[in-house]
């Protein structure tokens, strides 16, 4: 498959579902079960190589394949773009991609009339943006839910004026754009910071929005495109939803939203050097935007409690939350979890990319303290610098090392050791991750921030007893299965550390629960389990209805009839598409996927 | 990250509030098997007896004090506040359920005072650099270098000399317009292109061709020299050719001042007022540069300055360069294309009188010339030309939304 992006921004793939016989999935991988077709959303991830939680999306899509999926891709950056996809599997139907990142004008002028409408709707969006915490938290529900809906009326206006007039990036960034903005700040009621925008934050601004709300002028939401999926999966909340949101609006298309990280928080975050009254009002549109997803989507996913916590805070409602957390790859770590003996009793292991959220300097005092009561222990520190402040923090400890440890030897003649060592995996030692756990007796985390912890979840996949700090989705993720202590504490700390060291059975215990928990939690294949079970639900629970209309424009009956949902193609495609440079096989004849396959299945 | 600096000195914290909550909570949360005992809890209370926390949260606001003063909203300060490894169990020791509860708390005292200080955007005006400001000079000396050679030159060499003369002038031209502030996106160009090229010919040879042709000629082709049947204006020409560097300095000038006033201007409607001098100041410095440049290259060549033509049709390309610089394309190509037709239009008709039973079709433009002379064809027509873009810039390169950085930070 021809995989390098096209400089053109709407790309169809169309691969075959025709195979030759010997690479046919067999259609049914469970009793019963429908075909789904899911439109994938993610802006910067999947298909892109250098895209974020594009592991995860592959994953999914490769272990859903008796689903298909449309994968409709926003990507961030010219580079990334240049930097091509991941290798698709076949349940990949289609891939369409639209860039957020670049200021091409699309030369759609507009008439009169549209132009006023533009300037009514994106005057509602603007002032649903500045509404003021007076408009916002009054005395009932009632404003808030009226500035809700002031900020949705006025965004699917906008989309369905993009669709009539074939796209609205010129206008968004028109002088009618900063004008409504400037008229909404300058409102009575409206936020007291929006109030003193300039000039210049208001340009701000409308650029800013006119790349979010790019999605609205893609031609996405044809009935041959996100129209005809029967439920659309955003991989992220933000942006990369906005087409699902679209989706769901002109044609009833289910929207099931999956946040790992809570993108409204990583704009909180990322947006720190603007001025005021832009950061008031973009926050408020990305506020805005995340309470209108959570509020239309059927079912939205957070991947952690934390996730969880920030959606209910946004306005969604529990009923529709079901936290799946993340997969990771277990077999990785099967040898080293299932020989717990191998572990080197004396030796603790960090394991972690190095950077001063670590807070490794807290280990190494702590250290000094477990080797105040245990002399003979170890610590091994594996993992590599993050960035520029990664390397002056891991130069940092190896110094501090140094200086709290003098190296020492077996005896007078031996050559002398550091009991502390920093190392990478991929030396000679540590060929693999599962080495580095499989070296240690416990496993310790002692960051003072932290998201979702993934090695942890290592650390118990491998079935090591671990002592972390309380820090995320740490106590979360561990459950009873591992010592918890606070964070800056390296006291604490060596308590632990301690009490871990001189009882080996309690080690083992531990060790084994945490591994049965992590087998239970966090594999890959729950993962997909819970997605593949969560897709049939909304399928089940709010299909969408669609009418089929003939010629003539009546509705044509039973135009879409049962079978469009059994797994597997009954009948043979009607016409052969074929990828461009395709392989050679899906040149042959169509092969059917014959019903005895089916039956046998059944059986 | 502000904050991380202090994450090296573990236990060492520098604010009493944090040593102070720390000792609330047991060391460690055991979850399996026997406690292992608090062995903190004895210095920990000997710290809360020697400072006792009155406002817990008054000491968190201290240390996160720029994340409070910075915050637009709750949110902001709760999603700092994790950042920095607040989590909800955090907030319970200041009696909070969450994260977000202690959040609204700090941002709701958080002292604001009605006036916020003066923020001092520095203006990112585009910085004069070498290379456009150079080469917005070639193409006046190539012009003037070509000219120079034409009228040294005898037969055949001259057609060479100015064949090749056209040919390296519009491709330094075109060079030397691709960057600097009179940029113009490459899809914009093509139409306007060649419009504006018919434009410049006809200010070389029209006027000529239009004398010569209302006495019943040409008779021969133009051979350069400015006295012969079709003369050549080779003076217009070379003072237009020199005047890329006063248009490009001019349109820098613009911008960058349009661009500072738009980080001060607070409104739109101010900003409009403000800027619409500025463009009418920078419009006339460049008709003031072009005259003096059209009255020095008469001179040099001993020409009489044909100074009405030159500067009504200098305007126009200035106008219609600058719009298309700020991402007006549509205006500029209609005008131009308007104007090289009206011209191609009263030539035309001047022959097109010469058929039997025509001879009205050239009377506007006979009339025309009698009264004020050839010139007066390209002078009414590049007027108006450049009269409708000086109206419509006016209101189109005054709004804010024209001199928006395309690399807006977010």
């Amino acid at each position: 498959m021809d995989n390098r992006p096209s400089r053109h921004p709407l790309v169809r793939i169309r691969s075959s579902r025709c195979e030759s016989s010997g690479q046919r999935r067999l259609p049914l991988r469970e009793i019963g079960g429908a075909l789904v077709r899911i439109g994938l959303l993610t802006e910067g991830g999947y298909p892109y190589v250098s895209g974020d939680a594009r592991l995860w999306c592959d994953r999914l899509v490769r272990g859903l394949g008796q689903h298909e999926f449309d994968v409709y891709a926003l990507s961030r950056s010219e580079r990334q773009e240049y930097e091509g996809w991941v290798s698709l599997p076949p349940q990949v139907r289609r891939v369409r991609t639209a860039p957020l990142w670049s200021a091409e004008d699309d030369g759609v002028v507009l008439g009169r009339s549209a132009r006023r409408r533009f300037s009514e709707r994106y005057g509602a969006l603007a002032s649903a943006l500045c509404a003021g915490p007076d408009a916002q938290d009054g005395v009932s529900e009632g404003p808030s839910d009226d500035v809700a809906d002031r900020f949705g009326n006025a965004l699917y206006g906008l989309a369905e004026l993009a669709r009539d007039e074939g796209g609205l990036s010129g206008a968004l960034r028109s002088e009618t754009a900063v004008r409504a903005l400037e008229r909404a700040c300058r409102a009575p009621g409206a936020l007291r910071t929006a109030r003193e925008a300039r000039v210049p934050d208001l340009l701000t601004v409308a650029a800013h929005l006119e790349r979010v709300l790019r999605p609205l002028s893609l031609d996405w939401y044809e009935d041959v495109g996100l129209g005809s999926v029967d439920l659309c999966h955003a991989a992220s909340g933000g942006p990369a939803a906005l087409p699902g949101l679209l989706a769901r609006h002109f044609s009833g298309v289910p929207l099931l939203v999956t946040e790992y990280s809570v993108r409204l928080r990583s704009h909180y975050l990322a947006t720190t050097d603007a001025p005021p009254p832009v950061r008031a009002l973009l926050a408020a549109f990305h506020g805005r935007l995340a309470a209108e997803i959570y509020g239309r989507a059927e079912i939205v996913t957070p991947g952690n409690a934390h996730a969880r916590r920030w959606q209910e805070h946004c306005g969604a409602d529990r009923a529709k939350l079901r936290t799946v957390y993340p997969g990771m790859d277990a077999s990785r770590f099967a040898e080293v979890g299932e020989a717990p003996e191998r572990a080197d009793p004396g030796t603790l292991v960090w394991v972690g990319r190095v950077e001063p959220a670590k807070d490794l300097v807290s280990l190494l005092h702590a250290f000094a303290e477990i080797r105040k009561e245990e002399p003979k222990t170890r610590l091994r520190i594996v993992g590599a610098p993050a960035g520029s402040e990664g390397a002056a923090y891991l130069g940092h400890c190896k110094a501090l090392a140094a200086q709290l440890f003098p190296d020492e030897a077996d005896g007078l003649h031996a050559v002398g050791d550091n009991p502390v060592s920093f190392e990478e995996i991929g030396g000679p030692e540590l060929p693999s991750l599962a080495d580095a756990y499989a070296a240690g007796a416990v496993a310790v985390l002692s960051s003072v921030v932290e998201g979702f912890p993934i090695s942890l979840v290592e650390a118990m996949f491998c079935g090591r007893a671990t002592v972390s700090t309380d820090v995320g989705a740490v106590v979360e993720v561990i459950g009873g299965t591992g010592l918890v202590v606070p964070p800056r504490n390296p006291r604490a700390l060596a308590e632990a550390c301690v009490a871990l060291l001189r009882d080996p059975e309690r080690r083992e215990r531990l060790g084994a629960a945490a591994r049965a928990r992590a087998l239970e939690l966090f594999t890959v294949e729950q993962n997909i389990a819970a997605f593949h079970g969560i897709y049939l639900e909304i399928v089940a629970r709010c299909p969408v209805r669609r009418v089929l209309l003939d010629e003539t424009g009546e509705p044509l009956p039973f135009a879409v009839p049962a079978e469009a949902h059994v797994p597997g193609r009954w009948t043979g495609p009607a016409t052969r598409l074929v990828a461009r440079g395709g392989p050679g096989w899906a040149a042959g004849p169509p092969v059917r996927a014959t019903p005895r396959v089916a039956a046998e299945g059944a059986r | 990250m502000s904050g991380l600096g202090g994450l090296d000195r573990p236990g060492t914290s520098t604010s009493p509030g944090a040593r102070d909550a720390r000792s609330n909570e047991s060391l460690v949360t055991e979850t399996d098997g026997p406690d292992p005992g608090e062995p903190g809890s004895a210095p920990a209370t000997e710290r809360r007896a020697r400072r006792p926390a009155v406002d817990p949260v008054k000491t968190l606001m201290h240390r996160h004090r720029e994340l409070c003063e910075r915050a637009v909203d709750p949110l902001e300060i709760a999603a700092g506040l994790e950042a920095h490894g607040v989590t909800d169990r955090t907030a319970a020791r200041f009696r909070h359920r969450d994260v977000f509860s202690l959040a609204e708390e700090m941002y709701a005292r958080v002292p604001r005072d009605g006036d916020a200080p003066a923020r001092t955007t520095p203006p990112s005006a585009p910085r004069v650099r070498a290379d456009w400001a150079v080469l917005a000079l070639l193409p006046g000396t190539l012009c003037a270098a070509a000219v120079t050679a034409l009228r040294h030159a005898e037969g055949q060499a001259r057609l060479i000399i100015a064949v090749v003369g056209v040919l390296a002038v519009a491709v330094v031209l075109r060079v030397a317009l691709s960057r600097g502030p009179l940029r113009v996106a490459d899809r914009a160009q093509r139409p306007t292109a060649a419009w504006t090229c018919g434009l410049i010919a006809y200010a070389a040879l029209g006027d000529g061709l239009l004398r010569a042709a209302l006495a019943d000629g040409p008779d021969a082709l133009p051979t350069g020299s400015p006295d012969g049947a079709w003369p050549l204006a080779a003076a217009g020409v070379l003072a237009l050719a020199l005047s890329c560097a006063p248009a490009a300095w001019c349109a820098h000038l613009f911008t960058a001042r349009a661009r500072r006033r738009l980080a001060a201007s607070r409104g739109l409607e101010e900003y409009a007022t403000s800027v619409q001098p500025l463009l009418l100041g920078t419009f006339a410095l460049f008709l003031a540069s072009l005259a003096a440049l059209t009255a020095l290259s008469g001179a040099a060549l001993d020409e009489t300055a044909a100074h009405p033509q030159v500067l009504t049709l200098g305007a126009l390309l200035l106008l219609a360069r600058l719009l298309g610089a700020h991402g007006f394309t549509h205006a500029p190509a209609a005008v131009l294309g308007a104007a090289a037709t009206a011209e191609a239009v009263a030539l035309a008709s001047v022959f097109a009188a010469r058929l039997p039973g025509c001879g009205f079709l050239a009377t506007p433009v006979e009339a025309l010339v009698t009264a004020w002379g050839p010139g007066a064809v390209p002078t009414l027509v590049c007027g108006t030309g450049a009269l409708t873009l000086l109206i419509h810039s006016s209101r189109t390169l005054t709004r804010a939304s024209a001199h928006a950085t395309p690399d807006a930070p977010c």
